[in-house]
């Protein structure tokens, strides 16, 4: 793996999209994660951290993109019930 | 800053109020994810806050108050570490010691943030990004977390790579931007 394609991996996986397991509907974890490195995924989540926090100051009712998909995943649950 | 109690909302949310929870996550996203730090070489970090944060949604209802602050934030700490530790055993991973799942414990209360003078520089700051960099971070934040990177890299014209290459610029951009109005992203994690 070369610096540019690891530094892509750790990139990838600072996004809050994750897909869902259609059998268990739980998130799964992104693909990207599972071939970095522990160094890797450490800086990963650190990156993380900061991204969340720039996003909830960019964002008018404080939600990041990682609240927006959680409550987005709710009511599309609840929309189903109803 | 100053330290908050989320259960404001909680007679709400187990009401049956998404707006409420909303609003609640809002406060409790980020001392979730710090409390997952010493698993982050062994689980995606992303994956569990997100499936905690929904099962907080279901045992809202069942929460009983014991007079301190944040009881279904402390619920929740306990779900995703438990989310956590089960990724960990399906994943036959590295065992961890009680010492580290204590530690997960430790953020019962915490602080309000980002704070109003961080908030306001980092609208500053990203109003000064060059435009390529401030499309890729505008593009994720826009999206709420449900497209794909690939699906917002060829809506914006970009290779997959070159999209993450301006998001990782936009962020350098925006740390060192930052620092020079005396914010150190790096004390935040």
């Amino acid at each position: 793996m070369t610096p540019e394609e690891r530094e892509a991996l750790i990139e990838a996986v600072t996004t809050a999209h994750r897909t869902i397991d259609p059998f268990t509907r739980m998130a799964d974890g992104h693909p990207a994660f599972h071939d970095l490195d522990d160094e890797g995924r450490r800086i990963a989540y650190e990156r993380t951290l900061v991204t969340r926090t720039v996003e909830r100051a960019l964002d008018p009712r404080g939600l990041s993109t990682t609240a927006r998909a959680v409550v987005a995943r709710l009511r599309r649950r609840l929309d189903d019930i109803r | 800053m100053s330290t908050v109690d989320l259960d404001a909302h909680l007679a709400a949310i187990a009401a049956g109020d998404p707006d409420a929870f909303e609003r609640w996550v809002a406060g409790a996203e980020h001392p979730l994810r710090v409390s997952l730090h010493s698993f982050a070489t062994r689980v995606d970090v992303e994956a569990v806050v997100q499936e905690g944060l929904l099962r907080a949604w279901n045992v809202a209802p069942r929460i009983v108050h014991d007079g301190a602050p944040n009881a279904l934030l402390r619920t929740t700490l306990r779900i995703v570490r438990n989310l956590a530790i089960d990724e960990v055993r399906r994943a036959r991973s590295v065992a961890i010691d009680d010492d580290e799942l204590d530690e997960s414990l430790r953020f019962a209360t915490f602080e309000a943030m980002p704070d109003p003078l961080l908030r306001e520089a980092i609208h500053r700051c990203s109003e000064q990004l060059p435009p390529r960099p401030r499309a890729a971070l505008g593009a994720r934040i826009a999206s709420e977390g449900a497209e794909h990177d690939r699906t917002l890299a060829s809506r914006l014209g970009m290779e997959l790579n070159t999209f993450l290459q301006n998001f990782t610029r936009a962020r350098k951009l925006l740390a060192d931007c930052l620092r020079g109005r005396g914010f150190d992203l790096g004390d935040l994690a």
